[in-house]
């Protein structure tokens, strides 16, 4: 290999990308501000900036290879023995390289839209260019000044590197995090074209159509990157669950939230040229929260599982937010009277209204998770007393609130843009309605003896009226949620049955008009598919209320029953790799007459450079009825005597299918039409072709080879791990609802509730609080003197009392109010629509010599 | 595998570096002169008049769609008439601007076409 000074050249390159991102925005902004001819200069900067940035990451990803230990973060994140595709995923698992894989993935977007924009939105691109180098800058400046991945040792370097932390050595966590950040990284692109359009004052719909691709590209991504970390989390980590509502999960959400919305509200303004100020705030959120999770992530300011190490980082992020949030408020006061609409919502049984209701329960969601997530950090700083809100109270508020917004996916497509008229809405109605009530009787007849009762039982956060409405809206959840799944597949059904129906009458037969249909309206077609995807993720989401799980200590040979399985312990077996020791425990599962249905084989996996973190690897038998999840807590060398815990997770499997459908709608909608590659091929030279539709391709292969890699993965080893040992028994509802109040006190699983964590501090708790009920202590004085004894921090979820109140107070204060707006300046809307109609129609040109080119045209898009 | 990886991040690092100076040395040298001047006016021209075809485009679609949508009895009959006049009316304006526009282009056209021909003559 050459000999290089590699950190000194990492960090040469860093300065050259500072200087050269520095330079592109100064040209830019100078072609933006009526020097127009330097603008093929700027592009010709960016792509210097970009080529730079990979070189950077080139260099970075040859210290791994290489074993480059003067460099810290190679030293901290990898070791001689750890395969070349994990050092490459190394680049991406600390916070120094993940700064740097940002700046690459930025890099990316940036040259791919620079390519795009040549010969189109000439006055939008250099300040386009401009904002995403300024981004760039800003973090460069992080890496050179705070969080440096060249940086090198002082003194003496290491012989071997510490290795990666052995939870981050797994397929899901290698693809998970670069989709996350392509996701995270993807909205700079819609929001520059915003501040260009904010800009120039060329606030129509151009900017609109312009960030359209990029905003979808944005939010697939980021679909994919939290379905990924879904997967992450179940296989890996090994508590059984997807999801915890652990804060930096949460960072991704929030602007998973607020991007979704813009999605829906954008359509009003393109096909109403309405809600002009709503759709800036709510992209410039979106962007604004990327950067607020990233700070999340990297501040250490709130504890969380996957945080990287407390840093000196949180205070750059925080000045950045501030620029960010006084730049755009400034530019959006500035351009205020440009961003009126041309048009006002005529009725509020409309789609837009529809749309409207959507956006509030998105934004709704975002503040319930916003405001809890910085819930501990607020009550510090307020009243100096730390507290902890754990996933009970998020799973709690964000249940009813997820129905209605299942059910507005279901209720939108049935109403007509602009007015919908009563009698042709309840006849659209009809059907799904019938549907979903059908679904809700059936449940109530057959659900319990097919293991899906309607309504289960009711287990509270809080002792007051406002836990008991909770619990009970959580116990008739599933019913209701099963119910409102089937009125919103039969209404996307309907639309497609409605559509093809049209095609049918004109003479199609039923393949063709539906492939037509489909082909005609990529983007409604695909919204809709995307919408299945998340029915089918809410009925893996509603599986969990009928989980079943149960532990035992076996000796070989020995079988325990959980739900309608038997699973039998053949033996422990021992393998190693240079990386690891790894001691697996067979297991067969077998059916009520003793047929074989299959093995699974948890084990612990103890990693050389980790040898005090044995991991727990659990094993998966998945089918779309229910997963059969199986963990090895502890096994014992000589005598061979394992326990286990198995969980019984029904319909998990649907999570995974309705992110798959949700990511092929997302695809659909984004695939070019003819026309549009046709145009591209007419009007720009050959070798410059990096359109939508190229983005679009390289998107699907993307998606299609991660989806690969994945399921070979998966089908190489069907485990995963998690650094629990040790074993949880919970005896009954009222065990279970205390424990999961209780967070344990040992100092290494601190937000573990007790119902879930395994360690030695919280079985000797379990016990103790177990001798306390059996005494005829009530749960409520037990809780308050854990509270007493550990502080308030110790409970999952904090009172319903005082400040603690406003956490559910304030959104759903907001909430209340917000919904009240919307219906007031509907209604306003409405009276107004109603008065400026006539002006609206008598704006336009009525040239009727102009009515035959108009349907010659219409003809030809229908043929095309 | 692991011997190859590196050579890999080598090789792309350098063509990284060379393109990246390729394009700094482009990047300066357009900035420092005006040739660019007149490109990038006729792009904005073109741009103008993208923006009306695009704006054209969603329109056509935009009447599609309501025609879809009353053919699929979910827009009255009177909702369909308002909607559809209104937005043929938008398109008309919009073809009509292009027409305009298409003036200009088509004495420019004629100004090159002549000056060619004067220098044939």
């Amino acid at each position: 290999m050459p000999t290089l000074d590699i950190p000194f050249f990492g960090t040469l390159v860093l300065c050259l990308i500072l200087i050269s991102a520095s330079y592109t925005m100064a040209i830019a902004m100078g072609a933006g501000r009526g020097r127009p001819q330097l603008l093929p200069s700027a592009r010709w900067g960016t792509y210097a900036t970009c080529a730079l940035v990979l070189v950077a990451v080139c260099v970075l990803a040859y210290a791994f290879q290489v074993h480059d230990f003067r460099i810290r973060y190679v030293a901290r994140y990898s070791d001689r023995s750890m395969p070349w595709w994990y050092l490459i995923a190394s680049l991406w698992g600390g916070q120094d390289g993940s700064l740097l894989w940002w700046a690459f993935l930025l890099a990316g977007y940036t040259f791919f839209v620079t390519r795009w924009l040549r010969g189109r939105y000439t006055e939008l691109q250099p300040w386009i260019i401009a904002t995403l180098m300024s981004i760039l800058i800003f973090f460069v400046i992080l890496m050179l000044f705070a969080a440096n991945p060249f940086a090198t040792y002082i003194r003496t370097t290491p012989g071997d590197g510490e290795g990666l932390n052995p939870l981050l050595q797994n397929y899901w966590m290698a693809i998970h995090p670069p989709s996350l950040y392509m996701g995270f990284v993807g909205w700079s692109v819609p929001f520059a074209i915003l501040v260009a359009a904010l800009i120039t004052g060329r606030l129509g719909n151009e900017w609109v159509r312009a960030a359209r691709l990029w905003s979808m590209i944005a939010w697939t991504f980021l679909s994919l990157g939290l379905l990924l970390g879904c997967l992450w989390s179940y296989e890996e980590l090994g508590w059984g669950g997807y999801w915890a509502w652990d804060p930096v999960e949460n960072a991704s959400f929030l602007p998973w939230l607020v991007g979704t919305a813009y999605l829906h509200s954008v359509l009003i303004q393109e096909r109403r040229h309405m809600m002009k100020v709503w759709n800036v705030f709510l992209l410039s959120l979106t962007f604004f929260l990327t950067i607020f999770g990233t700070f999340l992530t990297r501040s250490g300011l709130i504890a969380s599982v996957h945080s990287f190490a407390r840093s000196d980082i949180g205070q750059y992020f925080v000045w950045y937010m501030g620029f960010l949030v006084i730049g755009i408020a400034a530019l959006m006061i500035w351009r205020l009277p440009k961003l009126k609409a041309d048009n006002e919502i005529e009725s509020l049984v409309s789609r837009e209204f529809a749309f409207l209701l959507n956006n509030w329960v998105l934004l709704g969601m975002m503040v319930f998770v916003l405001i809890a997530t910085t819930f501990p950090l607020l009550s510090q700083w307020i009243r100096g007393e730390e507290v902890t809100v754990g996933p009970g109270f998020y799973n709690k508020w964000m249940v009813p609130l997820g129905l209605v917004l299942l059910f507005l996916a279901g209720l939108g497509p049935l109403i007509a843009w602009r007015k919908a008229t009563g009698s042709k809405l309840l006849r659209a109605l009809a059907v799904p309605i019938g549907v979903g009530t059908t679904v809700a009787v059936l449940q109530f007849l057959f659900g319990a003896r097919l293991g899906y009762p309607p309504i289960v039982e009711p287990t509270e956060i809080y002792d007051t009226a406002t836990g008991t409405a909770l619990a009970w809206m959580s116990a008739v959840a599933p019913v209701v949620s099963f119910a409102t799944c089937a009125f919103v597949l039969t209404s996307i059904g309907q639309e497609f049955w409605r559509g093809m129906r049209v095609r049918m009458k004109r003479g199609e037969g039923a393949g063709t008009a539906l492939v037509r249909l489909v082909s005609k309206g990529r983007r409604r077609y695909g919204g809709y598919i995307v919408h299945v995807g998340a029915v089918f993720m809410y009925i893996g989401f509603t599986g969990a209320a009928y989980d079943v799980e149960q532990e035992s200590a076996l000796r070989p040979g020995d079988t325990m029953s959980v739900g309608q399985h038997t699973v039998r312990y053949d033996q422990p077996r021992m393998e190693a790799d240079p990386n690891k020791r790894m001691i697996f425990t067979d297991m067969t599962i077998v059916d009520e007459a003793g047929n074989e249905k299959g093995q699974v084989a948890p084990a612990k996996f103890i990693y050389r450079t980790h040898p005090q973190m044995p991991t727990t690897e659990v094993a998966i038998r998945s089918r779309l009825a229910e997963d059969v999840y199986v963990i090895m807590s502890t096994v014992d060398p000589s005598t061979r005597r394992g326990t286990f815990r198995i969980i019984i997770r029904p319909l998990v499997a649907w999570i995974w299918l309705g992110g798959i459908v949700l990511l092929l709608g997302s695809i659909l909608s984004m695939w070019p039409t003819g026309r549009e590659l046709l145009r591209e091929e007419a009007t720009r030279p050959r070798r410059l072709r990096f359109s939508p539709a190229t983005a679009v391709v390289a998107l699907a292969i993307v998606v299609a080879t991660m989806m690969a890699w994945a399921g070979v993965a998966s089908a190489q080893n069907d485990s995963s791990s998690t650094l629990h040992a040790g074993s949880v028994v919970i005896n009954d509802p009222i065990e279970r609802q205390l424990f999961g109040r209780l967070l344990c006190q040992c100092g290494d699983c601190a937000r573990l509730p007790l119902d879930t964590c395994a360690c030695s501090w919280a079985d000797d708790k379990r016990v103790e609080v177990r001798a306390q009920l059996a005494a005829g202590v009530e749960p409520t004085k037990i809780q308050e003197s854990f509270r007493a004894q550990y502080g308030a921090a110790a409970l999952a979820i904090p009172s319903d009392a005082g400040l603690d109140r406003a956490l559910w107070a304030v959104p759903l204060g907001a909430m209340l109010f917000a919904v009240g707006l919307v219906i007031v300046i509907g209604r306003r809307w409405q009276r107004r629509g109603a008065e400026t109609r006539p002006t609206t129609v008598a704006r336009a040109k009525a040239e009727l010599e102009y009515d035959s080119r108009l349907d010659e045209e219409l003809e030809r898009l229908e043929e095309s | 595998m692991s011997d190859f990886l590196p050579w890999l991040f080598i090789i792309v690092a350098s063509l990284a570096v060379v393109a990246g100076l390729v394009s700094l040395w482009l990047s300066l040298s357009l900035a420092l002169s005006d040739e660019a001047v007149s490109s990038v006016r006729a792009q904005i021209d073109t741009d103008a008049r993208r923006a009306l075809l695009t704006e054209k485009e969603a329109l056509l679609q935009e009447i599609r769609d309501v025609s879809f949508e009353h053919d699929a009895d979910k827009l009255s009959d009177l909702d369909f008439d308002e909607l559809n006049a209104k937005l043929r009316a938008q398109a008309r304006h919009i073809l009509h601007e292009l027409d305009e526009g298409a003036e200009s282009f088509r004495d420019e056209a004629e100004a090159l076409i002549a000056e060619r021909l004067a220098d044939e003559a």
